[in-house]
């Protein structure tokens, strides 16, 4: 299970890195390390986070969520990193605002009752700001390397499609349908059906107490006049996305659950056309079984705990290993790193330096399970 | 249940703590005839709901193991290729029975529309799905309409379908949305058959005697905060909360003299066999300080559940997992 050290090198060199994975696999720090491993290669860099943990706010000095770049201080004085962190609460107003032709229309919006319930969970909202963002960044061509991670989507094609879904439900009969539900009898249909019809929107309305149906309509339609600010983004993104210059990390852990999830972002982003980068692992368990001189200088009775708690690890670690080599060799994508498990999340710069330099020189990535070497567990402390 | 887990040793080992909780509960605070366990995603939800269900049906009860993802993983744990839409029988007592959203509301608003050539029309122009899915909570209220068919008790005092229905998911912003339907929905419709539709929900689910949440997380801080959120919401909503579970803990395998004498000894010469201990008294530390931002929140004991190391949550482990929870939630121990 050798990481592929060409593989990550090339990866560095693009200019668009988008990270998906599952939840909690470690997406977001591994995007920001990415990040760090850019600037600190000389290139101007961007990183755009989503829903960040405390912890990561604190490592990229970023105080609060904010759609704005800020400048991480890296520390060496010439690698130039800014990051921005999206909350994804209340993105969606600001987006009405940008797209809406014209603040009456916005405003409409904004102050339907349904809106209001939904503006939240909207479907694909998040996906949408975080490639809406990305439009931004890459129109500006202030950023040689831009890292985008991603909200964690159950489904990659749900992210990547979301500004077209985005634009084909504004753009569907579903407007025509509720500003003139018998648009949908169309032609030659008999009189006796449309009047059928009209008779159940009736009785669907007063099932419903009448509200509903004529809150939804005003929803509706006062999203219609969006449409053609969503389409003109949603091609850009769409374009960008399927770049030479741009490439797909699939972050994972080694954990049987998440592996499965991996298989199956890994067979999306093939099936959608989009490039593949390789695979990031994270959180593996890195420990080779245990020399019979270990723990020699250690008093008899702890020496003994700690060889029993050895035993999990190096259990966990060839778990681990093979669930890694199986998944490379069935899909055929590189694995570009494996990331230790940390005894603490990186928690400051310095903690997301040692990661990225461990990215950086992945060819000296020792093959996990080989013998020798200092515990991967502990070097990035 | 100092014992720990049979034939398992190191971190199927239970913990420590978990001493500490083994006194009894009422019999009110029993599992409910609803109870939905939720959960950022990738805590090991489905793996508590698998493990209770299997535990309540061997323990007499009949039960219920409803799928919401539609992955098939609730499925793989209770040893079956794929949950069918019509509950079926996976063990002796345990039914199990796949959500499969987009046909109950067709099924609903054809039932409504009785003209079948009306509802395959509304069906087949793609803006009713739209519409639908736009709605706020009318998929919500069909999905929680068709669950509450099988605990709800029939003509004449008739027994409910099942004693109890375990719902694994969804994860928690989509299970708040669930939760919520009913009275988000309540605020939109006046009077009328759907209104009286979603008075009976909102009943069912704010009765503590009937409807029951089950939260669960890993010692992780955003699965706790996501957690700790959830339940701020739910208890908003007058919704029953049984104890949190916090899943994936690491036995306490040192104590604070062994963590100095670790520490003392990698200062002076590191070793993999001293990093491998390091990692577990960390995460072991990590694990008790989440149990405790729990325990202040819920006012309760959290349930810990202990990390598995092998490559596979197999069957022993799995039984294991369900006896806990029973303990913990029944308050009786087999």
């Amino acid at each position: 299970m050798p990481a592929d050290a060409a593989a990550l090198a090339a990866l560095l060199r693009q200019r668009l890195i988008v990270c998906v994975g599952a939840g909690g696999v470690g997406k977001t720090t591994t995007a920001a390390a990415l990040a760090v491993a850019g600037a600190l290669g000389g290139r101007a860099t961007a990183v755009i986070t989503v829903d960040p943990s405390r912890r990561l706010k604190d490592a990229l000095g970023l105080g609060e969520l904010s759609n704005k770049p800020r400048s991480v201080a890296l520390g060496n004085g010439v690698a130039r990193l800014d990051a921005l962190a999206l909350d994804t609460k209340r993105t969606f107003d600001r987006l009405i605002a940008r797209v809406a032709p014209s603040s009456a229309v916005a405003e409409r919006i904004l102050a339907n009752r349904l809106y209001q319930e939904l503006s939240s969970e909207l479907g694909g909202s998040t996906e949408y700001m975080a490639m809406e963002t990305l439009h931004e960044l890459l129109h500006e061509e202030r950023y040689e390397l831009i890292v985008v991670d991603t909200p964690p989507s159950a489904d990659v094609r749900d992210l990547l499609s979301a500004p077209l879904r985005m634009t084909e439900l504004l753009a569907s009969q579903a407007i025509d349908f509720l500003k003139a539900p018998a648009a949908i009898i169309t032609g030659n249909e008999s009189r006796l059906m449309r009047m059928t019809l009209g008779a159940v929107l009736k009785a669907l309305e007063s099932w419903t107490g009448l509200t509903l149906l004529r809150e939804l309509a005003d929803f509706v339609s006062g999203f219609e006049h969006l449409v053609d600010g969503f389409r003109a983004r949603a091609g850009g993104i769409a374009q960008a996305l399927h770049a030479p210059d741009a490439s797909f990390v699939i972050v994972t852990t080694a954990e049987p659950p998440t592996i499965a999830a991996t298989r199956v972002f890994d067979r999306d982003l093939r099936a959608g056309g989009f490039p593949i980068g390789g695979t990031i692992a994270n959180r593996v368990y890195e420990f080779p079984p245990l020399a019979a001189t270990a723990g020699r200088q250690v008093p008899a009775a702890l020496r003994e705990k700690l060889v029993a708690n050895y035993a999990d690890f190096a259990a966990l670690a060839a778990r681990d290993r093979a669930a890694l080599e199986s998944l490379q060799r069935d899909t055929g994508t590189p694995l570009l790193a494996t990331l230790p498990a940390l005894e603490e999340p990186p928690t400051s710069i310095a903690g997301l330096r040692a990661i990225a330099a461990r990215l950086a020189r992945a060819e000296s990535v020792r093959r996990p399970g080989a013998a020798g070497g200092p515990p991967t567990g502990t070097v990035l402390r | 249940m100092g014992g720990g887990f049979a034939g398992s040793r190191g971190c199927l080992r239970q913990s420590r703590l978990n001493a500490r909780l083994r006194r009894p509960y009422p019999a009110a605070m029993a599992v409910p005839p609803l109870l939905f366990v939720t959960g950022k995603g990738g805590v090991g939800k489905t793996t508590v709901a698998a493990a209770l269900a299997r535990r309540l049906a061997r323990r007499g009860r009949r039960v219920l193991a409803v799928e919401m993802a539609g992955d098939g993983s609730l499925a793989a744990l209770l040893d079956q290729h794929a949950l069918p839409t019509q509950p079926a029988s996976v063990a002796p007592r345990l039914h199990g029975v796949r959500i499969e959203t987009r046909a109950l509301v067709e099924s609903y608003f054809r039932r409504l529309l009785r003209l079948p050539f009306l509802s395959r029309r509304l069906f087949a122009s793609g803006t009713f799905h739209a519409v639908t899915a736009a709605a706020p909570g009318v998929t919500e209220f069909v999905v929680l309409d068709h669950l509450a068919q099988w605990t709800a008790s029939g003509w004449l005092g008739r027994r409910a379908a099942y004693d109890t229905v375990i719902v694994d998911g969804p994860a928690s912003g989509h299970a708040l949305r669930l939760l919520r339907a009913p009275r988000q929905l309540g605020a939109l419709v006046g009077r009328g058959p759907l209104a009286s539709t979603v008075n009976r929900l909102t009943t069912l689910l704010a009765d503590h005697a009937h409807t029951g949440v089950l939260l669960v997380a890993i010692p992780d801080d955003m699965a706790v905060s996501e957690t700790l959120e959830t339940r701020a919401t739910l208890d908003g909503l007058g919704l029953r909360l049984t104890r949190p579970v916090l899943n994936r803990v690491w036995p306490r395998r040192f104590s604070a003299a062994d963590a100095e004498a670790v520490a003392v000894l990698r200062a002076r010469r590191d070793e993999p066999l001293l990093a491998a201990a390091a990692l577990e008294i960390s995460g072991r530390r990590e694990a008790e300080r989440h149990l405790g931002r729990l325990r202040r929140a819920f006012g309760s004991a959290p349930l810990p559940l202990p990390e598995i190391c092998r490559g596979t949550v197999d069957s022993a482990a799995i039984a294991a997992l369900g006896r806990s929870l029973e303990r913990a939630l029944v308050g009786h121990a087999s």
